[in-house]
């Protein structure tokens, strides 16, 4: 990478030779337009009339403006921050210097907000660790017009160096944090919603303005989701009733609060908000599960957690500077946590609930499970013919079919399911071949893909199972098909506790089981048998 | 190491040369410019611990003058 510099004293030693090349001081006749990145490192001159001084720093201003509107504006264009190296103040009120640099240093950050090439450095980072004295070098300034001491170009170069890395790095886009002692002191379940630590007295106030802080930061466009292992009806009483809570669930497009390792939720996050694990930050006091997102997925970056709370305040600190610094804000990144945050509740109906089983409850599903007749005989017929993933034979069935298999003593049952949001119709049909007696074989098992994920396949098989056993029948034989589309089920009878006899060499898989219990069936599911 | 030794090891350092010969001038030495002239001084007053005057830097315009100004000054 090429870089050009606009200097208005000898910086060489400290941006170095190789691929850089120097404007001739305070020039900005030349701006050549064959490098790859523009760099703008001024000094404040040395000058005893201040009021020529002031006029001269503020003259920077407009020449930036003249460079900026002359270069491409898709190459990276980085900004120091001028800094007052020496100052000679003859009296206690002379301000205009510092007025002017102050003024120019305004104007510059503003540019890196209305410029996404523009980047603006501010010098003191590397100034303040030195004492005046170290800072300038009079001998070498008289010699090469240097103010900046050469003898600091080497560790210039280590921080200029770590800074080019952050200006480089793509800004994180996703904060996830932890609750109990990361969000507020204490821990939710054992201190309760008034006894955790936030507002009021220290250590409360320290977590107060954390929650503050990073308010901030979703209002700029940062995401922000939780994963805490917390039960998540007592985490949502906490945001409503903790009269200290700054941070609440309208705050977060993403909530993981349960059980579940934290790795696993990360992922969901990651898939829920249709973003990269790159881009990610986790935030937790426990260092075991820091270690295990570091070991697990290594692409999440992992601060340390401060152990006080009083280092909040230098970690919310190095978490802008490391991650977040924002160099430009759109109202298009201020309005995509609210986007984020809406897509998530559509995908995502579980958020809602404490856990699965409840969400099932909330459900209020029907399933009624009908023999074939009249009325269902085409609808199964087209099931068969449609089904492909949730589907253990995959055999196609004209009606004609139907009808043959029903005359030929065959037991044909479908289901149809409904549950509060609407009525899912006749999503299930199961062929059963009795072989003699006590024996019945399952010819065909299908469902449709829109009703799975809530057990509901669960729940039909082990209703057909106890209606087979109330039937007389005390064995059940039964085979899985395996084609390019119905992977998803290669296992469904291993998990329905049926044992496979053998596997032949194309992977179709043999089962028998003895109908020797009745099966248990969840409680969620409101089951009729017509 | 000897006061010769230690200085054409700097320099080597300074002007990012592989080799450098006891010959080497401002003259006749390409990266000796002035801007690593001073790299040169400032290098040398940190490995040497001692404080170059400005007239004393721009005496030092080749090898062997500058191995007699440190011989002199360390001494």
């Amino acid at each position: 990478m090429t870089t050009f510099v606009f200097r208005n004293q000898t910086v060489e030693a400290f941006l170095g030779y190789d691929d850089v090349t120097y404007s001739g001081y305070d020039d900005i006749s030349m701006i050549p337009s064959e490098v790859d990145r523009y760099i703008w490192f001024y000094q404040v001159s040395v000058n005893a009339d201040s009021a020529q001084l002031a006029q001269e720093i503020q003259s920077y201003s407009d020449k930036l403006d003249i460079v900026l509107s002359g270069i491409d504006s898709n190459k990276p264009f980085v900004i120091f921050s001028l800094v007052n190296l020496f100052s000679v103040r003859l009296t206690g009120d002379e301000t205009a210097v510092g007025q002017a640099i102050a003024a120019f240093n305004n104007h510059a950050s503003a540019l890196a907000v209305s410029h996404p090439n523009v980047k603006w450095v501010d010098f003191t980072e590397f100034t303040s660790r030195y004492d005046a004295d170290t800072l300038v070098n009079w001998k070498y300034y008289l010699l090469s017009q240097t103010l900046l001491n050469p003898k600091l170009a080497r560790d210039f170069h280590a921080w200029w160096r770590r800074l080019e890395g952050e200006l480089a790095l793509q800004r994180k886009k996703c904060l996830i944090l932890d609750l109990d002692n990361t969000l507020w002191g204490g821990v939710l379940g054992e201190d309760g919603i008034d006894g955790i630590k936030l507002g009021g007295d220290y250590p409360g106030k320290a977590f107060s303005y954390w929650q503050r802080s990073i308010l901030q930061l979703a209002r700029n466009g940062v995401i922000l989701a939780v994963c805490s292992k917390n039960n998540e009806a007592d985490v949502d009483e906490a945001w409503r009733q903790n009269p200290f809570m700054v941070l609440k669930r309208e705050h977060f497009s993403s909530l993981r609060i349960n059980w579940q390792d934290k790795a696993t939720n990360i992922r969901e996050i990651a898939t829920e908000l249709n973003i990269g694990l790159d881009s990610m930050v986790f935030v937790d006091d426990n260092p075991t599960e820091r270690e295990l997102i570091k070991q697990m997925l290594p692409q999440v970056e992992v601060p340390d957690f401060p152990d006080k709370p009083y280092e909040l305040m230098p970690f919310f600190k190095l978490l802008v500077e490391k991650y977040f610094r924002i160099y430009a804000v759109t109202s298009e990144d201020r309005a995509k946590t609210e986007q984020y945050r809406a897509n998530a509740m559509r995908k995502a109906e579980q958020s809602h609930f404490a856990d699965l089983e409840s969400y099932l409850y909330s459900l209020d599903m029907q399933l009624d499970i009908i023999p074939a007749d009249e009325h269902n005989l085409s609808r199964i017929s087209q099931m068969t013919q449609k089904t492909n993933q949730f589907n253990l034979t995959t055999r196609r069935y004209t009606e004609a079919d139907v009808h043959q298999h029903l005359d030929q003593g065959w037991r044909v049952y479908c289901m149809s399911v409904s549950d509060r949001f609407g009525d899912n119709g006749i999503t299930a049909a199961i062929f059963l071949e009795p072989v003699d007696d006590t024996t019945i074989n399952i010819d065909s098992l299908l469902l449709s893909c829109r009703i799975l994920g809530k057990g509901i396949e669960e729940a039909f098989i082990k209703t057909i199972f106890n209606l087979l056993r109330l039937d007389g029948y005390r064995q059940l034989t039964a085979d899985f098909l395996p084609t390019a589309k119905n992977g998803q089920t290669a296992d469904f009878y291993d998990r329905m506790g049926m044992s496979c006899d053998h596997t032949d060499d194309a992977g179709a898989k043999h089962y028998t089981m003895a109908l020797s219990n009745m099966f248990e069936i969840k409680n969620y599911y409101n089951i009729r048998v017509l | 190491m000897t006061i010769e030794e230690k200085v054409l090891e700097i320099m080597r350092e300074v002007f990012d040369m592989d080799e450098i010969s006891t010959d080497a001038s401002q003259k006749n030495c390409e990266r000796w410019d002035s801007l690593h002239h001073l790299t040169l001084a400032s290098e040398l007053e940190d490995a040497f611990d001692i404080e170059l005057e400005p007239e004393e830097i721009a005496e030092m315009t080749d090898f062997s003058r500058v191995v007699a100004l440190l011989a002199a000054k360390v001494k």
